[in-house]
């Protein structure tokens, strides 16, 4: 167990600098030019030269990535273009708060979408099933700006009881987790209710029940560990976006996080802020799979790490 | 008793500190964007200056009627035509108490001169070369030939004074906490969340009436009118124009405007074939109803543009072109036909191979008001006089890098020039001298007339401000026959507020915004 887990995270040296050489090169390929846009539309030729070449753009792109991977093996992830601060720095700034909002929403999706799914499940065809069949597919349909802004006008405008946007205060969070973890709770729950039909209609479940076991024992220890691994697969996929920066919650909420980062880095080109972005992006991609991969040998016991 | 007295005492020291405390008199204000630093060394953008105005003062400014104010000088003259001479006020400290003098002022023009790291607004003032010390409290601003903008630059927000002994020690992170003499000092920034600032007890000009300044970055545009509403934000700068009649007639909002130095155009390229002839930028002129675009699209989020600059700008006279070029789509295709190009029996005009008339606009998008909306309305207006319109819609960053390149493979584009010192040489010599071509500078419709060169370049150089204002009025009419650019409409800048918020004048120039007046009343 212990060493895949030093094998998996040693796998992930590679495909981080292979993350990192594509965010360069591909920057090569945009078109736009950091330094006049950080100069702005009033700025001289020689001007923006001269930025050109305090900021190393005008250097061949193999001497950059050469150089970009020696300063991030020295833990120095560089200054951004933009804002003349430590990468880290911002980056210490801001995850904390994208991992806030992920955190609210996911445990949203976990308290709500799998009890949906279950009591859905349990009753299929019935009102209840049907009801939350149709509540999950408008979750999933509505536009998170648009139920960003109607929940502003419920809850913030007429009934005055949430902030309209940004951070400080626990009630801050409310809107936009919600917000945020609506369509992922409408996933789990339609994937909860079709998995766990779906093993409620295995072999095992039959014996289990036949052997005389009682409906709880079924339900909890055969039904539901092995209903779990699609579950909690779908799950870190979207817990890793969440992660990743929600982008349009964080932006209707003025939420401060890794998204609207993530945004303000392709616009200004700013190349060193949009590496460690990516970088965080891909590192939480590989936790998050590694976290969902070792779960597996919790609800299966079959499952062996070697 | 003499417990209970004490206690009493206590209890209303208490409640007088509980008093301050409520009575602590916040502004919060929303608005899209951070800065990317509060150092007019490295932003010179906007929401940059509304911020580091409030902290770093210049020596002289502008105010809202456009007239020029002593900030950190008492006194100013020409004492010859290179040479402004300014008094210094004495008795200023930075809020980091340091003195303010003449040092002060070389320190930070000298900063932006610096060969190895000039200041992002060195560009911007001409042929200043620098300042000379005369005296502890007076200064001689140079330039290096005769420069009648001369006194408009040392109004720019950029100039703003800092503290040399901030600026020394805290090198780049001057940017994240600037240190400067102005009615309030920097508190905290929480980069993309909020930027507090608090009043300056000691300013010079007296405490402003607010105890506390928060700027706040609300993105999504319905979120920012939402948090007003909601009375979260007092202020809401660059708001929603559809949202403005509602807040206008309510008696809880207040919106407040002014017509901004900002001009939005529809520009030929001059060096493409197709547009070259003046006949067919006429047709075009008349086939745009500018006045529908700015009625229907800006909705009271522009004003209809009369010049290639403002109207608050110096300089400014109006070209007329309602008069000259009335939407007419009959009369735009009279004037292709003149041009050489005949009706095509598909509505289109066609030119001597039977070819259709085909424009290609690469449109600004993102960077101004409705700029896209603008765009599919120009193609359709052109559409209906005969004229079909190719158009390619990129983000800003890239539109930008193609505006500005040396060569320019397009026949239109659009975008908006703000006259950022409020005199028209900032404007006009980049813009409309022959030799002043990008990727250097910004004559990017490749406009090149003589007579026009010659004027412009006796208005920088004359000091005679009547002289130099009818110089500028001749460019304009000039331009008015020529049309390299066609006006369409002229920034406003807008503020929609709580009614309770008193003092507040909106400036025509949009990174000008003055706090120090500012009060909130119950």
């Amino acid at each position: 167990m212990f060493s895949y887990l030093i094998r998996r995270i040693l796998i992930a040296v590679p495909l981080l600098l292979g993350v990192v050489f594509i965010v360069i090169a591909s920057f090569d390929l945009v078109p736009g030019d950091p330094a006049a846009l950080i100069l702005g539309e009033f700025a001289t030729e020689s001007a923006v030269a001269e930025l050109r070449a305090e900021l190393g753009l005008d250097r061949p792109l193999l001497v950059r990535y050469a150089d970009t991977v020696v300063n991030l093996l020295q833990g120095d992830l560089g200054r951004s273009l933009t804002e003349r601060r430590p990468v880290a720095v911002i980056l210490g700034e801001t995850f904390p708060l994208t991992a806030q909002l992920a955190g609210a929403a996911i445990a949203l999706v976990l308290l709500v979408g799998i009890p949906l799914g279950l009591i859905a499940a349990m009753r299929p065809g019935s009102w209840i099933d049907n009801v939350i069949r149709v509540v999950s597919l408008a979750g999933l349909s509505m536009p998170v700006f648009w139920t960003g802004l109607v929940f502003m006008v419920i809850f913030s405008v007429n009934l005055g009881i949430t902030p309209v946007s940004g951070t400080g205060t626990w009630r801050h969070l409310i809107l936009p987790s919600v917000t945020l973890a609506l369509p992922s709770i409408a996933v789990i729950a339609r994937m909860t209710r079709s998995t766990v039909l779906e093993v409620l209609r295995e072999d095992f479940i039959r014996t289990a029940r036949a052997k005389g076991i009682s409906e709880r024992s079924v339900l909890v220890k055969h039904m539901l560990r092995n209903a779990m691994i699609p579950i909690v697969t779908v799950l870190g996929l979207q817990l890793g976006q969440m992660l990743g920066g929600a982008v349009l919650t964080e932006t209707v909420f003025a939420w401060p996080g890794v998204g609207r980062l993530t945004v303000f880095a392709i616009f200004n080109r700013d190349y060193p802020l949009m590496q460690g972005v990516v970088m965080v992006l891909a590192m939480v991609y590989v936790g998050v799979n590694l976290l969902v991969d070792l779960s597996y040998g919790l609800f299966d016991p079959r499952v062996r790490y070697a | 008793m003499r417990h209970v007295r004490s206690v009493l005492a206590v209890l209303t020291v208490l409640a007088l500190l509980a008093g301050v405390g409520l009575a602590q008199k916040t502004l919060t204000i929303a608005r899209p964007t951070d800065p990317v630093s509060l150092d007019p060394h490295f932003e010179t953008t906007a929401p940059g200056s509304w911020v580091f105005s409030q902290i770093l003062e210049p020596l002289i400014t502008v105010n809202q009627d456009m007239e020029i104010e002593g900030r950190l000088a008492t006194d100013w003259e020409f004492i010859d035509d290179t040479r402004l001479r300014f008094t210094l006020r004495q008795g200023v400290t930075f809020s980091d108490g340091t003195p303010f003098d003449a040092e002060a002022v070389k320190y930070t023009w000298d900063r932006a001169w610096d060969e190895e790291r000039p200041g992002r607004w060195k560009s911007l003032a001409g042929p200043v070369e620098g300042v000379e010390i005369v005296d502890d409290y007076t200064v001689d601003l140079v330039a290096a030939q005769p420069y009648g903008p001369l006194l408009l630059t040392a109004t720019m927000p950029y100039t703003g004074i800092v503290s040399p002994t901030a600026a020394e020690e805290l090198g780049d992170d001057f940017g994240r906490q600037p240190v400067g003499t102005g009615p309030f000092t920097f508190v905290e920034w929480r980069a993309n969340d909020r930027i507090t600032l608090e009043a300056n007890d000691d300013y010079w000009g007296g405490r402003p009436n607010l105890d506390r300044v928060v700027f706040r970055t609300i993105p999504e545009e319905g979120a920012r009118m939402l948090s007003l509403r909601a009375g979260e934000v007092d202020m809401v700068l660059m708001p929603t124009p559809s949202d403005l009649p509602a807040l206008e007639s309510d008696p809880n909002f207040v919106v407040e405007g002014a017509p901004g130095v900002g001009v939005f155009y529809l520009a030929f390229n001059l060096d493409r074939d197709a547009v070259a002839d003046v006949r067919v930028r006429q047709a075009v002129a008349h086939a745009i109803d500018r006045e529908l675009i700015v009625e229907a699209i800006l909705e009271g989020g522009g004003v209809l543009a009369t010049s290639v600059i403002g109207e608050p700008v110096f300089g400014y006279k109006d070209m007329e072109l309602l008069e000259r070029y009335p939407y007419d789509p009959e009369r735009a295709r009279e004037l292709l036909e003149e041009a050489g190009y005949a009706r095509g029996s598909d509505g289109f005009m066609v030119d001597e191979n039977g070819d259709r008339l085909v424009l290609e606009l690469l449109p600004s998008n993102g960077r101004s008001l409705k700029d896209r909306e603008i765009a599919e309305t120009l193609q359709e207006f052109l559409r209906q006089a005969g004229i079909d319109v190719e158009m390619d819609i990129f983000e800003w960053a890239t539109t930008f890098e193609l505006m500005r390149g040396a060569t320019l493979d397009y026949d239109l584009n659009s975008f908006t020039w703000f006259t950022t010192t409020a005199d028209a040489d900032y404007t006009m010599y980049s813009n409309y001298v022959s030799t002043e071509l990008p990727p250097a500078s910004w004559n990017r419709w490749r406009y090149a007339n003589d007579d026009v060169d010659e004027w412009l370049k006796a208005a920088r150089a004359s000091l005679d401000m009547d002289e130099r204002e009818e110089l500028y009025h001749r460019v304009q009419d000039q331009l008015a026959h020529d049309l390299p650019a066609i006006p369409l409409y002229g920034s406003y800048e807008v503020a929609a507020l709580r009614a309770n918020v008193e003092g507040f004048v909106a400036h025509p120039i949009q990174y000008l915004l003055d706090l120090h007046p500012v009060d909130i009343v119950d």
